[in-house]
Order: C-alpha cells, then structure tokens, then sequence
C-alpha cells in the first residue's frame, strides 16, 4: 500500500485545484445526461470559492465528480482534475482513499441523513481519525472531543456517547463539519451545508465554516443555490448553469459588475431583508433545460428575457470581462448596448401593464 | 482483496430512479416466459392425461415390465419404477393431485384471510387485535406438524361413526383433508399482507374522500379497498402455491398425503432408498416439483414486483 | 418496558391459543383420550391405572388444558406408554439432535446469506450479482424434500465420507467433532440451502436501499474501506429484516427437521414426533408441539428486543411510550 502512496505536492507555488474542461455524464435509458459540460477552473490554497446555480445545474455533481465520489457505473467523466499537481481522475478507488478524509472531505446537505444513525457520534468521528492518522483509542478520542469543542458543541464529551437522533439538526451538521475536519483536509467541499437547517442556524453555519477555513489555512468550495449565501463567505463566486459555467468573478466584482442576465435573475429571485414588504421577487420564468437535449447554442436563452437570434443559434464562449478573472459566456452581457435597449423595452412594457391594471382597476 | 472500488455506493439524484428501475428487472422476462410455459404445459397433460396416448395410467404396470425396472429411454421416457409403472404417466398424474389441492387450499386461503385482513386493516381496533391474535397464532403453529396430526386425525375421524349436527365425516377423502388443512394455514400469511394493504389504503386520500362523502363501509370497501388489494393478491396467490406444493411434498413424504393418485413427494418418499440402483424413479418426480414450485415463484415474483409488495410477508 | 411488558402478554395470548389448537387437534376424531394416553389396545387394568394419573381426561378440553397447561409448566411432562419411557426423559434424549440440525441449519443459512447478500448488493448487476440471484432464486424454489434427495444422489451415495440414508447418528460436538460434522453436515444442508437462499434475496434487497443512502456516502467520503463500510456501517442498518426472518423460519426450520431427520438422522424430535402422531402418542405430541410454539414465541419476542439493541433510534421512541 505504501509503495501507491501519492505525492501530493502542498509547497511550491502549484494551484491546490486545477479542474480542466472536465465532463461528467450519466448513461440513462432516456439517454445521455450531460450533468457537467466542460467545466474549468482553478482553485488557490486557502481560498473560498462559492458554486451556485439551480437544482439541476449541476453543481452537486461537479464537487462528487472533483472529489471522485461518483459511482463509476454507467457514468462517463472526462477532463482533469489535478489536486496539489496529481491527475486525480481515473486513480483507482484504494488510493482515492488516501486523499479522501485527509487531503479533501466533504459536508453534505442534510446531517440527518448523511450521519450513521446507529452509530454513535463518537465512533463516526474517531473512525477516519484512526484509520487515516493510526491514533489509538484514547488519542482518537481526546482529538474527537477537541474537534467537537472546535465546533462550538457544548458538553463534547457528553456528545461523543449519543446517537444523531438525539441532537438538534444545527448540532448535527456542526458533527459533520468536525468528521470533515477530522484529519486536516486542504479542501472542504459544502455541499448546501445550511438548505436542511433552520434559518437562524444557517449563518453560524456559515460562519463556523468560515473560521474554520481561517484557522486551518484549508480551502473551500461552497455549493450553494443561494446568492445571498455565498456573497459573505467566498473569495470567488462560479455561476453555473445546464452543466457549464457562465460567470466566474471574484465576489466582490461579481456583486459589482455581473455580466450574465443569469446571475443577474439569480440575484433577483433572492428575498431581502431591506426591502418594503410585499415587493414581488423576480422568479426565473421557466426550468433549467433537459441535459439530455441541452438547447442549441447558449443553454440558458429560451428562459432569458434579453435572447436574440444568435443566443439561439451559437453557444457564447468564456470572455474575459474587464479584468482576467472575471469571465463569462454571454453575447449580450449586461450593461452592453443591447442590453440596455431591450431593458427598456421591458420596462416600458411593464409601465403599461401597470398603467392598464390600474385603469381597469 | 483486489482493487474494490465503492462505484456502488453513491447514487446521484439523477442515476437513482433509473437504478431502481434496474433493480426491478433482476430476473429477466425469459423467467416469467419460462414459468407460462412450464405451467401451461403441466396443466394442459395433468387435465387431459385420460385421452393422451402416450401417458400410461398411473397404476398401470409397463408391458413386460413388473417387477424389472427400465431406466429413462424412448419408449418409457422417465423409466419405470419398482413395481414396473412408468414414472412419467406418475409424474403428469401427480401433477393433477398436487396442483388441485395447491390451487384449491389457496383459493379459500384467501377469500378467509382476504377478508379478515381487510376488516382488520379497516376497522382497527380491538378487531384488528383480535384477529391479529388470531392470525399470529396460526403463524406460530409449525405447519408441517399441524398439518401432518390434523390429517392423521381426519383420517380417524372419517372412520369413525361420529357425527357433527347430523353429519358424518365418511365423505372426509385424504384429498378433502389435506386441502382443508391447507386452506386453513393459508389464511394467516394472506390476512397479514391484505391487512398491510389495507391499512395504507385506508390512509389514500381517495378513500378518505369516498368516506368524507358519506360513502357506507360496505361501499367503501368494495368499491375502494378491493379493488386496489387485488392485484397484490394475485401476487401472493402464485407464491402461496408455490409453497403449498412444497409443504404437500413434505408431508407426502411423512405419508400424510394422497396416495393414489399418487402426488410427486410420496413418489420421492416410496422410492428414495432405490436412488442407487434406480436414481430416476426419485429425481424425476423432484425434477417436477422444483420447475413447478420454480415457475410459481418466477410468476408470483414478477407480480409482487409489478405490485410493489415484499416478499418476506410469505 | 411498557411497550415490552405489553409485546410479552401479547405473545403469551398467542402461546396458550396455539397450544390450545394442538391439543384441540389431537383429540379430533378420538372418542376415548383415555386409552390414547394409556397406549391404545390395553387391558382394563392399565387403563384404570392411567385413569388415576389423569382424573381430568373427562372434564371439558378448556379444563383439560389448564390441569395439561399446569403439568407441562411445573416440569410433569407424564410417561408414554407406547414408548415405556417418560416424555421428559425421552426429550432429554433426543432433543439434542434436533437442535444441532437447526443450529447448524441457521449457521450453513448465515454463511451462504451474509456475503452473498452484501456482496451482490454491493456489486449489483454485475456477474456475481446476477449468478447468486439466479441461483438464490433456484434455491428458495427447492422444497427441502428435493434438496434432499439431491443431497442423497450426488453425495450421500457416491462418497463413504457420510453415513448412508438414515443412518447418521447423534454424537455430541464435545465427544467427537469430526463425527459430529459427518453425522450432521448433510441434515443441516438440507435446511440450510433454502433459507440461505431467502436470507440472501432479504438481506440484498435491504442492502440495496442502504448502500444508496446519504450516510454510506458520508463514510465512503471519509475514506474507509470498502469492507468497512460494507460490514459495519451499512450491515447493520440492513439487518432487521432479516433477524425478523431468523425468528419467523425457527418455527419453519424444526418442522424441516421431521424431514432431514427422516431422510439422513440422527433421529431427533421430528422422528419421535412422526411415530407420535402415527400411535396418537398424545403426551408425547403435546409435549413436543409445545416446546417448538415456545421457541417460536421466545424467539419473536428476542426479535423485538434485538431491533432496540440494532437501532437506539427503536429504543428511544420505545422509551417514550
């Protein structure tokens, strides 16, 4: 086993994370379902990158496709993924075991499900700690209790002997992220981490990731559906949609200067806080395409309200906007001429509309 | 341990409705084709043996043939067996008792257990708990010995001269007993899936519906409940023969069954200490008896399946 | 301890009515239980002996099976007279059999149903998926009878190494192992194909779903091994159908017994039982029924426990109530 053992470089100035025009379809009886379409980008050491897009859009499965947990059956993947400058696809599972747990690891959606309901949190913590790290008992479990005190868990020792039924859904994720950072991993995938969660528990969620990722120098991808989630905890935000990326820009840029109509109707459907009651959110008309067929040219035009012919007929490419990390795959970007024109349109439209309504009213 | 991958173990959202689609289609179509055929076959010879030529009556000694045996050739295509009978004549005669006490035991099997499933499922309660008591009974008698003592007790009882309101019980033939004592340990296993039925039926937002509406029990429960427990129950009629036939093997070879005609497990119990000399006077009978509980099975599998019912409930 | 106390008196209900059901039966058709009980064609003498022992034979079957009940329970299992032995020393005698066939009948059943169930759950559709299924489906589908005499052909007549039909003794596992093993192999096969078969399909099906569920995932990601998960993580979750299924075949598993005995011995309980109910030997049918419904009773009730030993969940919401 040892004579496998990876060299996975954490000193010179490599990127932690290169993903390069990876692919990640599933073979169905309805056909190919492209779930991730040529998908690259670049990940820095102790860096946070948020991943936001609808159900559907693929995100969940780029993070299992770049952490490698995808079943091998009846998916194809493509591409590369180069983690501390080793090619990760297509490593054989027994040395994907290595990285996984102590390299990268992973938070998921719902802790409800996600933790062994009969086992104890104990056992589920001090397990990758002994068999990745060889801790003997005692050692794996003073370091257990130490992740969970980390974690903002009261009385850890207590929790270390209960079952996950008997915590509280904020308690139980906060056990997660503790397994996920049980042996030091470089890179933390969240997967929606706070969608099964209370609202008031989201943000110290959120929060605890955060400082953790701070403490531990790890860096993070944070899957999310949510905008709003991502704008306060990442350092660079990858819109993705039917599979591809359509923006990526460091948050702040984004928030400040987004291209794609996408993100911009993403931003819309948010709810905020600062707005008068009974404003009406922008939903996004339509459903995310089927990634069987996925529509010609760019993939989200049938639902965008600013298409023309040639958002129908060729696929935009990733331009760089005006700085080089900022990128995006729109012909009519927001803010260009073509842009503004049919804004007004829109807007002139909507005017009548009201203006109709309140006549008739 | 070579390289396992755990390729298996996660499912994404999108490959998990057609990979429970796969786990439907465990056993191909050529399984239930198989069972059709081998059923339908088995039971067009078991109905008309009497006029087929080429089957030999079942008691019927083989010309030039008593005592001597002849293994399996083209005039008698099972061979013969000690007393110089032909074994495939037996076999197709035995397949007409077997599958009529089978078929018959499981028919009032479920019309009794169908019904005391559904008014226990329905009604809850103490009757649910009454019959539950009941049925749980049933399921811890061990059946072979039930069945074994109650027919051994039929016999004496059809010889004695004792009468019930009038009645004597000479009429009580093996086949009458053996299909009274099958029926009767049928009852529970139905009673219980119908009564699992049941209960999640009740629960539909149709039934409650039909029921918020003023619908009487009875129309509830004909025109809801019935209808919607029938297809599990044809599921559970074909596996209930399947297991019949092989609890009347059982208890053939404990002779506790019908002797003439003679039913494939008393062939396998008279002739099983000749399996040295004469391997096809038993094999071929116990060739019989597991296609046929084989193709009950494939049959009732592909139904429970198509119905969604478990099949540990059996 | 509620709900237990409450699943106790439940099975007890159970108990007396299934035990009242057997000593119904055997008196069907019997116009004198008296000279049953005595040994059949006996003389005047005799009959009144018995007669003394047994003062309730003309009382109503209710009253019977309370003074039988009383009998059985304070350890007076009485004296058969077609045997000329007393039913508690003729238990003592051949009980062992019988259980050795049945427990190594679960044993052959576990081995074949745990890495097969695990295994082809794991490795679904592929070929050793496929194989086990067919021939797991070939062998829920073989009554035992057949199995038998498929035993009996292919090695009980070709090789010396087992004893000859029906002529396989008892010998005890502490006094001679490898006598045990020859003398109980083939018996407990005869079991134990078909319900490995049964547990097999049971415990795939459940470890399909588990295998397919968020927290599997979760330990794959933590980057356990394979086996480890298999065995410890998802076994666990998967295995309450399939201890419901130990207890619910026990019952199953001693009836067969009657035929394994039949077929190879060592001649057991089942054995017994079949010249019982031949003789109408109604102390000795009783005796013997009651303790196979009283396994079967502990033994579900032993499954009830065990679920809150498998999920802390069951014993926290059993705790409630």
């Amino acid at each position: 086993m040892s004579a496998d053992r990876l060299s996975v470089r954490h000193d010179d100035g490599e990127p932690l994370l290169q993903v390069a025009e990876l692919r990640t379809h599933f073979r169905t009886p309805r056909g190919m379902v492209r779930a991730v379409d040529g998908v690259t980008f670049t990940l820095e050491r102790g860096k946070a990158l948020g991943v936001v897009g609808e159900s559907g859009s693929g995100k969940t499965v780029l993070a299992r496709t770049v952490m490698g947990l995808l079943p091998k059956r009846n998916v194809n993947t493509s591409g590369s993924v180069r983690f501390g400058g080793v090619e990760m696809l297509g490593l054989p599972q027994r040395q994907m075991r290595e990285l996984w747990g102590t390299e990268m690891a992973m938070v998921f959606q719902d802790p409800m499900s996600s933790l062994n309901p009969l086992m104890k949190v104990g056992k589920q913590i001090t397990e990758p700690l002994r068999f990745h790290m060889g801790m003997g008992k005692s050692d794996s479990i003073a370091t257990a209790e130490r992740l969970l005190r980390d974690v903002r868990i009261p009385e850890p020792r207590r929790r270390l002997n209960q079952y996950p039924h008997e915590l509280s859904g904020g308690m139980r994720q906060r056990v997660m992220i503790a397994i996920a950072l049980a042996c030091g991993p470089n890179l933390l995938f969240a997967d929606e981490p706070t969608t099964a969660l209370d609202v008031t528990v989201q943000s110290q969620i959120l929060d605890l990731i955060a400082e953790q990722r701070r403490d531990r120098n790890m860096a993070v991808i944070l899957v999310t559906h949510d905008l709003g989630v991502v704008a306060n905890y990442t350092d660079e935000i990858a819109v993705m949609y039917a599979g591809r990326l359509v923006e990526k820009a460091p948050t702040r840029t984004l928030f400040s200067n987004m291209k794609m109509p996408y993100t911009k109707a993403l931003l819309r459907s948010i709810p905020k806080l600062n707005l008068p009651s009974h404003t009406r959110l922008d939903t996004i008309p339509g459903r995310p395409p089927d990634l069987v067929h996925p529509p010609r040219g760019c993939r989200f035009a049938p639902r965008c309200a600013n298409a023309r012919d040639r958002c129908t007929e060729e696929e935009p490419p990733l331009l760089a906007a005006d700085s080089d990390d900022h990128t995006y795959a729109c012909w009519y970007p927001v803010g260009s001429p073509e842009y503004r024109e049919r804004e007004e349109q829109l807007k002139r439209l909507d005017d009548r509309r009201v203006l109709a309504a309140e006549e008739a009213g | 341990m070579t390289t396992t991958s755990m390729d298996t173990m996660t499912a994404m959202p999108d490959a998990a409705s057609d990979e429970r689609v796969a786990t439907k289609r465990r056993l191909p179509k050529l399984g239930v084709t198989f069972g059709v055929l081998w059923l339908g076959t088995l039971i067009f010879l078991a109905v008309f043996a009497d006029f087929m030529p080429f089957i030999r009556g079942y008691g019927q000694s083989l010309d030039g043939a008593t005592n001597t045996r002849f293994g399996p050739g083209i005039d008698f295509w099972f061979g013969s067996d000690t007393l110089g009978r032909d074994v495939f004549a037996r076999c197709i005669y035995g397949a007409r008792t077997s599958l009529t006490i089978a078929s018959a035991s499981i028919l009032v099997g479920t019309v009794v257990g169908g019904t005391l499933g559904m008014v226990a499922g329905y009604f809850k309660g103490w009757v649910d708990r009454v019959i539950s008591i009941f049925t749980d009974s049933l399921l811890a008698l061990p059946a072979i010995i039930i069945a074994s003592l109650l027919v051994g007790r039929f016999d004496v009882l059809a010889d004695s001269d004792i009468k019930f309101l009038g009645f004597g019980f000479g009429w009580m033939s093996r086949t009458w007993s053996v299909t009274i004592v099958f029926s009767l340990l049928s009852i529970a296993p139905v009673a219980r899936i119908v009564r699992a039925q049941t209960l999640s039926l009740s629960q539909r937002e149709y039934v409650l519906a039909a029921r918020s509406l003023g619908a009487s029990t009875r129309r509830v429960l004909w025109r809801e409940i019935v209808p919607n427990v029938i297809p599990a129950l044809t599921a559970v009629i074909f596996t209930g023969i399947a297991i019949l036939l092989a609890a009347e093997g059982g208890l053939a070879f404990l002779g506790y069954s019908v002797p003439r005609p003679p039913s494939w497990g008393s062939m396998i119990a008279d002739d099983r200490d000749k399996i040295e000399e004469a391997w096809w006077t038993s094999i071929f009978p116990c060739f019989m008896l597991f296609f046929t509980v084989l193709a009950f099975n494939l049959i009732g599998d592909r139904l429970a399946r198509r119905f969604d019912i478990r099949e540990a409930a059996l | 301890m509620r709900y237990l106390l409450q699943r106790f008196v439940q099975f007890l209900i159970v108990f007396v009515v299934v035990t009242f059901i057997v000593l119904a039966a055997t008196r069907i058709g019997s116009s004198d239980p008296l000279r049953d009980l005595a040994g059949g064609q006996v003389n005047q003498e005799r009959l009144e002996e018995v007669a003394a022992d047994y003062p309730y034979l003309d009382k109503p079957l209710v009253i019977q099976y309370g003074y039988w009940m009383t009998d059985i329970v304070t350890g007076d299992w009485g004296y058969s007279y077609y045997q000329s032995q007393s039913v508690m020393d003729m238990f003592k005698q051949r009980a062992p059999a019988t259980f050795f066939i049945v427990f190594w009948a679960l044993v052959i059943g576990l081995l074949i149903a745990l890495p097969v169930g695990i295994y082809s759950a794991y490795r679904r559709d592929r070929i050793f998926d496929k194989a086990t299924s067919l021939s797991t489906f070939a062998t829920i589908s073989m009554p035992s009878l057949v199995v038998a005499v498929l035993l009996l052909y292919a090695v009980a007549a070709r090789t010396d190494l087992f004893p000859t039909v029906g002529g396989s003794n008892y010998v005890a596992p502490w006094d001679n192992p490898y006598e045990h093993f020859k003398n109980f192999f083939l018996p407990a096969l005869t079991l134990g194909v078909g319900i490995g078969g049964v547990w097999s399909r049971l415990l795939r099906a459940d470890m399909v779903l588990t295998l397919q569920s968020d927290f599997v995932t979760l330990a794959k990601a933590k980057g356990i091994s394979p086996m480890r998960i298999l065995w410890v993580h998802a076994l666990r979750a998967s295995v309450l159908s399939l201890i419901t299924s130990v207890a619910l075949q026990l019952g199953a598993l001693i009836s067969g017994s009657i035929i394994a005995e039949q077929f190879f011995g060592p001649r057991g309980l089942g054995d017994r039982l079949v010249f019982a109910i031949q003789q109408n030997d109604l102390l000795t049918l009783q005796a013997i029924a009651v303790v196979i419904v009283a396994v079967v009773v502990v033994a579900n009730l032993a499954v009830d426990l065990l679920y809150a030993v498998v999920d802390p969940r069951i014993r926290a919401a059993r705790a409630l109530t």
